[in-house]
């Protein structure tokens, strides 16, 4: 009995540094779909290219954490490009969001064996350390799993003053809730939508970082499974609800881990799989969103 | 206490403008002097929203030219015409619908340096007196004339010198649609800025206009001053199928 | 040699077979089902465990269920009977009014999450490394590894390929066929016309499950092994881009697809040398290439190569375009609901009902009250549109309902069809309350309403669109589309001429094979009309008919709709444009806020003074 309670316990303390990583990856993919109305599955794909962006610094002497201000970059860039190449030019000629889905799966065929063909089959692993093991009662974590958790909640922090205090967060929330009328208040909109691009990528590419720091080893289609717990954390807290995505990010995060104690932990992430197909089946706005419009084609 | 601003001359030249290539709107010029208050009326499908749509630069114009305050602002994106001072409250989509009162008003002073957002929100609640009690309520959930109330206030917040309203009283009770029209658009021109306002109660709107014109078939057919107008048959017919054009 | 080709052949017969499926349910049902591959791969699963020994055969090392050690074909036919039930289950995440890319998300999760179970799930499944020594079928009666076998195996793959090609084209070319197409391009119209569309769903997904199944137990019995990593992510965006590239719709580009994307691709791919140092960096480029295709062809030709056929219904030549312009006077009378219709026999169940059942026939006074409204209130959150509206319509007459914006009359007029439920009041058709029920009944009693917004079915052609409003079609039915031609051909010929005939009468007959997309506003408008005609209503509901369309197609329009009062139809049309009433109207009800404001013909009303305001203060 005391046996399975710490594990449990211990389990908490893996779901909060699974939500630390989720809650970057989902706050930024629900920013995306939240001003462009796009469902970006080709989010994981960005993912993991950062994350081999700082790898490829790493391994080349770098320290990781500077490695990953690369990792960063990289996703801002490319995320940047996929909205202004990619999904605007099929969105102005009135493609379907369907079609766009399509095109976004498309691009993760691209962008995850295109970094396969570089950097080949094998998984790998960024040179650097774990830390010291910290603990707290049963919970137990690494150094670098806490630095993770900080970040991630400092990242949240400013996300936060980003949305509700600056002007740029009153734009995007504009531009999201209305374009046109956005316009006719004075905001340059394509602006705002290449801005929350350009932050979301970075968001994409910092996820993309820690994740691969967190699973210790990753290949270039490791995030196809993460994909499924950034679109149940997204659409748990409403898609295009940042706060949403937090929320979801954290009960996700949470509950895989802790089922992994009860259950095979193979099989763990199911459950965010699950709460997913609930989500859609019965509300999905989300637990935090507003009705939209059902049944687009 | 009313803000006063010059009020900006607006002027349309020959316009052309439509959806998909095809016009729907053919060779228009009206004007609207400094500080005037001008109306459009005309049967539906007259072009009389695309027209306005047009002006600010929400549609495409096909040919023809745009000048506000004497400046060619033919084919300028809606953004850089809001930002030389023209206000623009749609018909339909008005108000940002997820957000409060106070943000709704909040976006409409978004070009405004963040001291004066307070006191121009103090001024603009003033003017709608009915908006300063729900500033923490949802847009979405306002009913239909609070919604206009709010889209003519977050209009009103950057001090607009010219104000261009598509049929602020399309499905608005008529008591309520006479107090938009009567109060709330006169204390718009008030602040000496030039409106153009399209609408279809024809009689209400020309109580409060300098000059109207009259649209049909997306052609000018008449225009005057609300006097000459209603005393005319010709402009009675033309409400009720005088004119056999269909857009 | 030998084995090269005859594995080639295989799997171009796999893949064939798999994107006949996807393209039945994508391409023709409008589908999007990222799922799909969890079929096939159910399929060669169940085709696995029913031809493999019990598990406890050599030695055991292997774990799954059944084991039944059947011989072939059985394993075959139960991997098609579980890939199309397993659809149902699916049906219930598709089928709900979702925003479509957020049903492909769920679909594609379910997909992705099926390969995690299969990967781990050891008992049932054998975990990742899947299932091997899956024997081949008539293993014992033949050498598996001889050249005759090898041969005899393609054969089959090629066989059974065009048998499925058989298969679908069968239904693609029968009025189901066509329903599914109608549900692709508009669900919400097809639902009005009386199409099942869940039904039409849930048919769609279990025929295309069915032949991936089939496909899967094809792979499954040539490799003798059951991969899981053969089912993931990445191949179901194979599949999906193979039939995209060949041509969505189209039977043979499906074909054309699946040769061309893992087939053809594969093999170029393999004469490419391995570069120095990254052995995978050939297999991973024929991803990204597959990738960049999708983009390419998705941008460039979003059609395919080989593009949906245009299905040219006309029976007899057709007139040059140019007279589509023109007027023509049809002179003849349009079968209508007490006229010369299809031959009802009454010994084929699901024939066209006769509609409007409920209705006096001959021997009614014309000008007696058909259609009434009593009363007649909505109020939607707070706000009330329609405030106590009592109307009551005459056989035989063309009525209008005018009134100034926001007066109320694309209201009442849906209450009185049905898409809009009354809070309070009654309509009565022929004297029968008829307020609870929904527009699709009141349809099949002979209401039929237009809409104001273009609702054709776009890549429908114009004889398409208005065969495919006619409820009750043999062909209709997956049974019917099975028994084929010979026993739907017969009332299809006749629907076509009677939809011929309506063209003609508007003078529309040479834009027949026409996709309705291409037309212009104005013939958009006429199509619609005719195709709410072509269910034989009694009493036609028009919403602004004439908004849009030019003052000479206008007139034409209003004469077609006189001349079709004259034969017994009542016609009430809400509309602005008042000099149609003028001409045509018989008489008119003005509604001004929500009310019945006044009654009676364009001229008695003109000079009324409370009309002229109400239009004036609007």
């Amino acid at each position: 009995m005391l046996i399975v309670g710490s594990v449990f316990v211990a389990s908490i303390g893996f779901g909060v540094v699974s939500a630390a990583v989720l809650a970057l990856a989902a706050v930024g993919f629900t920013l995306q779909f939240a001003v462009t109305n796009v469902l970006n599955l080709a989010y994981g794909a960005v993912m993991i290219v950062s994350a081999y962006a700082a790898y490829e610094l790493n391994i080349h002497g770098v320290n990781i954490w500077i490695a990953t201000l690369g990792a960063i970059a990289a996703g801002a860039l490319l995320s940047v490009f996929l909205n202004n190449v990619v999904y605007t030019p099929f969105q102005r000629r009135g493609s379907s969001p369907i079609a766009l889905v399509i095109v976004s799966l498309g691009m993760t065929l691209i962008l995850e064996f295109g970094t396969q063909a570089l950097a080949g089959a094998n998984n790998v692993s960024y040179n650097m350390s774990q830390g010291a093991t910290v603990s707290a009662g049963s919970i137990q974590l690494t150094v670098v799993q806490l630095v993770i958790v900080g970040l991630s909640l400092v990242v949240m922090v400013l996300v936060h003053a980003l949305i509700r205090y600056s002007k740029l967060g009153k734009a995007m929330r504009a531009t999201a809730a209305n374009r046109n009328l956005a316009r006719n208040c004075g905001i340059r909109t394509g602006r705002v939508v290449m801005l929350t691009w350009l932050i979301s990528g970075a968001l994409c590419g910092l996820a993309g970082a820690t994740f691969a720091m967190n699973s210790g080893t990753f290949g270039a289609t490791s995030t196809d499974v993460f994909l499924v717990l950034i679109l149940a954390a997204v659409f748990l807290g409403g898609p295009g609800q940042p706060y949403g995505a937090m929320l979801g990010a954290l009960i996700i995060g949470v509950t895989t881990e802790v089922s992994a104690s009860f259950i095979v932990s193979d099989y763990k992430d199911v459950i965010a799989f699950v709460i997913l197909l609930a989500m859609l089946a019965v509300r999905p706005t989300g637990l935090l969103g507003t009705p939209m419009e059902a049944g687009r084609t | 206490m009313i803000d006063h601003v010059d009020g900006l001359e607006l002027r349309t030249e020959d316009l052309f403008a439509g959806y998909g290539g095809s016009p729907v709107v053919h060779g228009v010029s009206v004007s609207v002097g400094p500080g005037e208050i001008v109306s459009i009326v005309g049967p539906n499908g007259s072009g009389k929203s695309t027209l306005l749509k047009s002006i600010v630069g929400v549609l495409e114009t096909l040919s023809g030219r745009v000048l506000i305050g004497g400046r060619d602002v033919t084919g300028w994106p809606s953004e850089n015409v809001a930002r030389i001072g023209v206000g623009y409250v749609p018909q339909v989509d008005d108000v940002f619908g997820p957000l409060t009162v106070r943000e709704n008003l909040e976006m409409g002073g978004y070009l405004l340096p963040s001291r004066e957002v307070a006191p121009r929100m103090h001024h603009v609640l003033s003017v709608f007196p009915q908006l300063e009690r729900m500033t923490g309520r949802r847009a979405s959930k306002l009913s239909g004339g609070e919604r206009k109330m709010l889209a003519m206030g977050r209009a009103l917040m950057l001090a607009p010198a010219l104000i261009v309203l598509d049929e602020p009283t399309a499905n608005l009770a008529p008591i309520i649609a006479k107090t938009v029209l009567q109060e709330h658009v006169r204390q718009l021109a008030a602040t000496g800025a030039s409106v153009l306002v399209v609408e279809q109660r024809a009689r209400a709107v020309l109580e409060i206009s300098n000059r109207t014109y009259v649209l049909g078939g997306g052609r000018l057919q008449m225009e005057g001053t609300p006097d000459e107008l209603s005393s005319s048959p010709e402009f009675v017919n033309s409400f009720l199928g005088g004119n056999r054009r269909a857009v | 040699m030998v084995y090269y080709i005859t594995n080639l052949l295989v799997y171009a017969g796999v893949d064939a077979i798999a994107c006949l499926g996807l393209s039945a349910q994508f391409g023709v049902g409008g589908v999007t089902n990222f799922g799909f591959i969890i079929f096939q791969a159910a399929g060669a699963y169940v085709a696995g465990v029913l031809s493999l020994p019990s598990s406890s055969a050599d030695g055991g090392f292997q774990h799954y269920v059944l084991g039944l050690n059947l011989p072939f074909p059985l394993p075959w036919i139960g991997a098609a009977i579980v890939g199309g039930l397993l659809a149902i289950p699916f049906a219930s995440i598709v089928g709900r009014r979702l925003r479509g890319d957020f049903a492909a998300v769920g679909l594609l999760v379910t997909a992705v999450m099926f390969n995690l179970l299969v990967n781990n799930y050891v008992p049932l499944f054998n975990g990742a490394a899947g299932l091997s020594l899956v024997p081949s079928p008539l293993q014992s009666h033949f050498n598996p590894q001889g050249a005759e076998y090898q041969w005899g195996y393609a054969a089959v793959a090629i066989l059974l390929t065009l048998a499925t090609y058989w298969f679908v084209q069968r239904i693609t070319n029968a009025p189901f066929g066509r329903s599914l197409r109608a549900m692709r391009d508009n669900d919400l119209v097809a639902d009005s016309l009386g199409k099942n569309v869940r039904s039409l769903r849930t048919s769609s997904l279990i025929i295309g499950g069915a032949i991936a199944g089939l496909s899967g137990a094809v792979l499954v019995g040539f490799i003798n092994l059951w991969d899981p990593q053969a089912w993931g992510y990445a191949e179901t965006v194979v599949l999906f881009a193979a039939v995209i590239i060949g041509g969505l719709g189209n039977n043979r580009g499906a074909i054309l697809g699946a040769v061309l994307v893992p087939v053809a691709f594969e093999e170029a791919t393999r004469y490419i040398p391995p570069v120095n140092g990254n052995p995978n960096l050939v297999p991973a480029l024929q991803w990204v290439v597959i990738g960049l295709l999708i983009l390419l062809f998705l941008w460039f030709r979003p059609q395919g190569i080989l593009p949906e056929r245009r299905r040219r219904l006309s029976t007899r030549p057709l007139p040059d375009e140019a007279t589509a312009a023109a007027a023509t006077d049809g002179g003849w009378s349009l079968p209508g609901p007490n006229g010369p219709g299809p031959s009802a026999g009454s010994d084929h169940p699901g024939l066209i009902e006769p509609l409007a059942p409920a209705l006096p026939s001959e021997g009614a006074p014309a000008g007696d009250v058909i259609l009434e409204g009593r009363d007649l209130v909505r109020t939607f959150q707070g706000v009330v549109a329609v405030d106590g509206v009592s109307m009551a319509f005459q056989r035989g007459r063309l009525t209008g309902i005018i009134g100034p914006n926001g007066a109320g009359k694309s209201t009442v007029l849906a209450m009185l069809a049905g898409t809009l439920p009354a809070t309070s009041g009654q309509v009565l058709l022929a004297g029968e309350d008829v307020t609870s029920l929904p527009a699709y009944r009141r349809a099949r009693k002979g209401l039929v309403r237009t809409f104001q917004l273009a609702s054709e079915f776009k890549r429908l052609t114009v004889l398409e669109n208005l065969v495919v409003a006619i409820p009750g079609q043999r062909g209709e039915t997956f049974r019917g589309a099975m028994l084929g031609r010979r026993y739907w051909g017969t009332q299809e010929r006749e629907l076509v001429e009677r939809a011929e005939s309506m063209l003609e009468r508007f003078g529309l007959l040479a834009l027949a094979d026409r996709y309705a997309g291409d037309l212009s506003g104005g013939q958009r408008r006429l199509v619609e009309i005719m195709r709410a005609l072509m269910a034989g209503p009694d009493v036609l509901l028009l919403d602004e008919p004439m908004a849009g369309v030019h003052p000479r197609l206008a007139h034409q329009i209003g004469t077609q709709l006189v001349r079709l009062c004259q034969e017994g139809t009542t016609v009430i049309m809400v509309e602005h444009e008042l000099s149609i009433m003028d001409e045509f109207g018989d008489s008119v009800f003005v509604l001004a806020d929500g009310r019945v404001l006044a009654e009676g013909t364009m001229a008695a009303l003109r000079a009324q003074e409370e009309v002229v305001e109400a239009y004036l203060v609007g």
